[in-house]
């Protein structure tokens, strides 16, 4: 197997963005430090101050002083078959409830605290612990891989996470025989997530996939994203990604994994079970029941394109779901 | 008018003795109809404003389940009261 050993000066999404997006991007980021420069003392104060005003950059760093990740080599098993969405639009165009219904949560993101950050693996396993992030980059390594992310609202991206298989993790813990399914805790931080005051929904936020989705190679824990660390708006420091599904099954900052031999309710089940189910693999053919989910819309450039089955993914996740056809396996 | 009112003020008080007294107005929604709030919340955040939602719609959901019934209640009742040449 090849490996392409990125340098540090490297970006990485300059080897599959059109020089267009990425002269744009260069033009924002400008644009972007100039601001950083000028209003220093503005960003102090909401990043250390609690102040209620927004910040101004989405590349600003997050309160606790994330440190820088390693090196990690772009693994080229994972072909995206189109250009990288530019960062801006990835780390400024997001979903994450618990921070609001509205695409440009990351303000209000940013300001969340993500170190120190443990996340407790327990349930039916050998070795139940709990694990400080950076320990975990350590201790297993990281590696890029390019994934099209394709979200349930029928558009779509393609951005390089940086992380490590979560089959790794289940390695650590050691699954007993038993575990059958995967429970994905995320976080619960008030007062910056202020989709929690909304006490009457079923926090916390869980997802879930069967033990043998979860150690699938494609199953990827992002600590990273473009090469820096996780954005809170993303995920960070720590989510799951399944390619191969709709986005809103890629728990997002997660800090607790418990496997289990009980099917779990997810978030959005228990919210709208008849439009997103358990498995929500991405199918063409399958309507959402208000959308078509035939195209989707690739941020970035607006372009329309067909959407795959299991998002492209098939060759890795088919054979997981052949014994399980009365499963509603794509909603 | 009166008969409205009348009925918001029984609502109030089936909702204060079904769900409790302090049970926010977004859980008895919540719990009579699971995807409304959800379908709102997004509509108003995200063709509106997000301010809108957490300033204006958000206090109100985290009143007492009974407290909205029950100031409409009496508002109607003092309006079809004053309509019928009491006031």
């Amino acid at each position: 197997m090849h490996f392409h050993r990125r340098r540090g000066w490297e970006i990485p999404e300059r080897e599959a963005t059109p020089r267009h997006l990425v002269l744009n991007r260069r033009a924002l980021m400008a644009a972007a430090g100039a601001g950083a420069m000028l209003s220093a003392e503005a960003q102090a104060q909401w990043l250390f101050g609690g102040r209620s005003g927004s910040p101004s950059d989405p590349w600003a760093r997050n309160p606790g002083d994330l440190p820088d990740l390693p090196e990690a080599m772009r693994n080229p098993r994972y072909q995206p078959g189109r250009a990288v969405s530019p960062e801006r639009d990835a780390i400024t165009f997001n979903n994450f409830y618990e921070f609001g219904s509205n695409k440009d949560i990351w303000p209000t993101a940013l300001r969340m605290p993500v170190r120190p950050w443990t996340i407790r693996v327990d349930g039916m396993v050998e070795a139940p612990g709990e694990f400080g992030v950076d320990d975990l980059i350590r201790r297993i390594g990281l590696e890029e891989r390019v994934y099209r992310l394709r979200c349930v609202e029928a558009w779509a991206m393609t951005v390089p996470w940086t992380g490590f298989q979560l089959s790794k993790l289940l390695d650590i813990v050691k699954p007993l025989g038993s575990a059958k399914y995967v429970r994905l805790e995320t976080a619960q931080v008030p007062p910056h997530m202020t989709g929690l005051r909304q006490t009457w929904y079923p926090w916390p936020h869980i997802e879930g996939c069967t033990i043998e989705e979860a150690a699938n190679e494609l199953t990827f824990m992002p600590v990273g994203l473009y090469g820096r660390p996780l954005p809170p708006q993303n995920g960070g420091p720590f989510r799951v990604v399944f390619p191969w599904k709709y986005g809103f099954k890629s728990g997002k900052s997660l800090s607790r994994i418990t496997l289990t031999d009980q099917r779990p309710k997810s978030f959005w089940e228990t919210l709208q079970g008849n439009e997103y189910g358990f498995w929500a693999n991405v199918n063409p053919d399958v309507p959402h029941p208000r959308w078509s989910q035939a195209t989707e819309r690739l941020i970035g450039t607006n372009e329309r394109v067909p959407t795959r089955i299991f998002n492209g993914y098939g060759e890795f996740v088919a054979d997981l779901y052949t014994n399980l056809q009365r499963e509603r396996l794509w909603a | 008018m009166m008969v409205f009112g009348l009925a918001m003020l029984l609502l109030a008080a089936a909702v204060a003795a079904w769900f409790g007294p302090g049970a926010p107005l977004g859980a008895v929604i919540f719990a009579i109809h699971p995807p409304f709030l959800n379908t709102l919340q997004a509509g108003v955040q995200r063709r509106l404003s997000p301010d809108l939602w957490n300033d204006a719609f958000l206090p109100l959901l985290e009143a007492p389940g009974w407290l909205v019934p029950l100031l409409l209640g009496t508002l109607f009742v003092l309006l079809g009261w004053r309509r019928r040449g009491h006031g």
